[in-house]
């Protein structure tokens, strides 16, 4: 199954994948419509000692955040994978057990306060729009195996060549 | 970035000055947002931008060089793109610069009229600068002022195919030669600065060698005109300066006077309120207003003209504050009644927090204008007499309104300041030569001019600092001008007592002179005044400024005056550090030609090193270098 795979190394902090995030959250999804409404983005980009680390949920396959969900919103889609507490039949009731639960700080809260926020992996797309947008290919939307042999590889020859 | 200090996971704190992160401390403890806490919420910062590599000019961009697209719509390369980001950012240093010496120009053409309050500051200067531009040394002082105002006026306006005659007059044959060969003899500034804004707007000039040697000429011109004219205007305006003691750091700020604040570059409406202030009715109004009296107060470039000259012009001068970044911080000790505002440097966030006190904000330049402020007394040189005592006006006025909840640090510095040519000429005797002599005994192994802004990317002052340590550390003696002057006077080394932190030959030269290791030469504007000292010490050695055991230093560089003067001492033949790393590393051939390639052409070239130590170590290298070729 594909997940979002990051390389860190590559990200230069431009941010576009937080704005993308936001227009293909957004009603027009227009990039300026979003910025207009103030549609939050779902993707975090952070800064540790002056480099970029992009955030997002992780979609775990054992995800705290559904085990902790009291509620029952929050909820892993058995076909696709997609972790949400969106469109589910249970609704959210912002008690926050999801954010104190995931490990990677990748829930938030909505700026309505009332409901927690999270990547729902673009639902309907093919792509998630940060992925499409990153201009460096920091983001990549991969089979995680193929990732792993890539990395591997990469790995290999370091080893051998110290490069 | 491991240079990175300013991290919340990091130890340093945010200002190399206890003074400014005390007032932090109290700024964060008032809930009062400022420019540390904005820099977070900024963080992370776009990588293209860092690089230079985004361009917004049409409105099919913004467009980026990324590893998808190696051109932006129009076709443009990263070289093309960042060179002419590069060329728009000289420009704007260039218009700035114009504008500080235009205003210099008129007023004191005004003054000779008998229209300011102002006189002649310096007429011997005046003469000899007239002798030079061939003006009728019979004429009187009057009329040799009006004549030398209006050949400025129209140097900066004449066209671009005229060369600039104070270029001519005033640098080396070296040079000429130089810039003759490579075609950068500029002509008039403002005709530069519009050929230069002609190019650099879609697809005009996309060549970005072409657009490189813009950058030069624009610098050129800046150089002979916004720096050394500027300077040498306001020396026969206000006087040149001549040695003083003063003292600067937040604690100079006195709780019991009314407290203005003379923030910015043009120091003319300063010194039109440092007269003011004599005047005993004012005084009075401030007595009786419950003060003890009045004080004027130096912040940049504005207070190191005003300090520089309060032996003189600028007589009751009452201390510099700080450099731009402290601005937000003396207004929130609660006790600066009014802020008057010239030309460049005046942040957005001074208004925030000015909110949260009773400080008057006060625009004294028609092009400065701030959200909020309302308050505007734009400088007439006719008027300013009557334009000043207003200012004092409103400070007592504001002053009534001060509140309860004032704190001022405690930490101030003795300062000397009014280093420049003559003053350094005088205190050895009547001639340089005392000075070259220790230079070529290796007493002092070189002369490095650190200068340019304060800025935040590596904490205030942090790196400035440290390089200034280093230098004088390893026998290289110091000059400095703009922010960096605040920095040096704030740490104590420009007393005489900082000669405790030099090697021990520089120990011995300070010491036997009665010197700071780290000469104060002024503003930012001053880094003319430099241009003129290093112009003189080559003439006497008989060399081209690049043959010199001399480097230049711009460590926190902020803005686009610097980057004109950045590009300038490069063009001079200096080997110029410039940190932050500029934004050009987006493109491989602008990097090169910078940091490498120009020195064949210029003599100088763009040293890149974030570590400031290790900057000074190959600063100190390219000065051992120059010495063995020069053989001593």
């Amino acid at each position: 199954m594909k997940q979002i795979m990051v390389d860190v190394e590559r990200c230069n902090g431009c941010l576009t994948c937080t704005l993308a995030c936001s227009a293909a959250h957004s009603l027009t999804d227009t990039i300026v419509a979003a910025m207009a409404a103030k549609t939050p983005a779902r993707i975090q980009v952070m800064p540790v000692k002056g480099k970029a680390v992009p955030l997002m949920c992780r979609h775990c396959e054992e995800p705290a955040c559904v085990d902790a969900c009291m509620a029952g919103a929050m909820q892993k889609d058995p076909v696709t994978g997609i972790v949400t507490n969106e469109g589910n039949e249970q609704a959210c009731v912002g008690c926050w057990m999801c954010i104190m639960a995931c490990p990677y700080g990748a829930v938030t809260q909505h700026p309505n306060g009332k409901t927690a926020l999270k990547c729902d992996r673009c639902r309907g797309r093919e792509t998630p729009a940060c992925v499409e947008s990153c201009p460096n290919n920091a983001l990549r939307f991969v089979e995680v195996g193929e990732f792993a042999a890539e990395k591997a590889a990469k790995t290999a020859v370091s080893q051998l060549t110290g490069t | 970035m491991s240079s990175c200090q300013t991290c919340p996971s990091s130890d340093t704190c945010y200002s190399a000055h206890n003074s400014t992160n005390d007032m932090y401390e109290r700024t964060t403890k008032l809930g009062i947002p400022t420019i540390f806490d904005r820099w977070e919420a900024q963080q992370p910062q776009c990588g293209f931008g860092m690089q230079g590599i985004c361009c917004q000019l049409c409105s099919h961009g913004p467009c980026r060089i990324t590893q998808k697209a190696d051109r932006g719509i129009c076709g443009a390369t990263a070289d093309t793109i960042v060179a002419r980001n590069l060329v728009r950012l000289t420009s704007h240093g260039a218009a700035a610069y114009s504008h500080h010496l235009e205003e210099l120009a008129k007023t004191l053409k005004a003054t000779a009229q008998g229209k300011t309050p102002f006189k002649i500051g310096d007429e011997k200067k005046l003469r000899d600068i007239a002798a030079v531009v061939g003006l009728d040394a019979t004429k009187s002082t009057a009329d040799l002022a009006i004549a030398l105002a209006d050949i400025i006026l129209s140097e900066l306006r004449k066209g671009s195919e005229e060369p600039l005659a104070l270029l001519d007059l005033f640098a080396p044959p070296t040079r000429k030669e130089a810039w003759e060969k490579l075609g950068v003899i500029p002509g008039g500034v403002l005709s530069e600065i519009r050929d230069a804004l002609t190019k650099t707007m879609s697809n005009i000039d996309t060549d970005p060698i072409d657009l490189l040697l813009t950058a030069v000429r624009l610098s050129i011109a800046t150089g002979y005109m916004g720096l050394v004219g500027t300077t040498t205007l306001q020396d026969i305006l206000l006087g040149t300066p001549s040695l003083t003691n003063s003292e600067a750091d937040l604690g100079v700020i006195d709780p019991a006077t009314v407290n203005i604040v003379a923030h910015g570059h043009v120091p003319l409406v300063a010194t039109a309120v440092l007269q003011a202030i004599q005047d005993p009715e004012l005084n009075k109004l401030a007595r009786q207003a419950g003060a003890e009296g009045i004080k004027v107060y130096g912040s940049m470039c504005t207070g190191q003209e005003l300090m520089q000259r309060s032996a003189g012009s600028a007589r009751g001068f009452a201390g510099q504050l700080s450099n731009w970044l402290s601005q937000e911080y003396y207004v929130a000790t609660g006790a600066v009644d009014l802020v008057m505002m010239d030309m460049n440097c005046s942040i957005p966030g001074l208004k925030t927090v000015a909110d949260h006190f009773h400080t008057k904000l006060v625009s004294v330049d028609r092009i400065l204008r701030m959200e909020g402020v309302e308050d505007h007394v734009d400088y007439e040189p006719e008027k300013v007499a009557e334009q000043a005592r207003q200012l004092v006006k409103m400070a007592i006025d504001t002053y009534k309104k001060r509140g309860q909840n004032i704190y001022i640090p405690e930490y101030k510095a003795k300062a000397v300041a009014g280093f420049g040519v003559e003053t350094i000429v005088r205190a050895l005797g009547g001639s340089l030569d005392p000075l070259l002599d220790a230079v070529k005994a290796n007493q002092i192994r070189g002369i490095a001019a650190v200068v340019g802004c304060t800025n935040n990317r590596n904490g205030q002052d942090f790196k400035g600092l440290a390089i200034m340590r280093e230098f004088i550390k390893h026998n290289v003696l110091v000059i400095a001008a703009g922010c960096m002057s605040s920095a040096a006077e704030i740490e104590g080394l420009t007393d005489p007592a900082a000669a405790e932190l030099c090697g021990d030959s520089l120990k011995d030269v300070c010491k036997a002179l009665g010197i700071p290791p780290v000469l104060n030469f002024g503003s930012c504007v001053d880094i003319g005044r430099i241009g003129v000292a290093v112009t003189e010490i080559a003439g006497a050695l008989g060399v081209d400024p690049s043959q010199l055991p001399v480097v230049a230093s711009a460590p926190e560089y902020l803005e686009q005056k610097a980057v004109a003067d950045g590009i300038f001492a490069v063009s001079f033949g200096l080997l110029t550090h410039i940190g932050p790393v500029p934004p050009v590393t987006g493109s491989e051939l602008v990097t090169k030609i910078l940091t490498d390639d120009i020195a064949q052409l210029l003599g100088g070239k763009v040293l890149v090193q974030e570590d400031p130590v290790k900057a000074a170590e190959e600063m100190i290298a390219h000065i051992d270098a120059k010495r063995s070729s020069l053989g001593i």
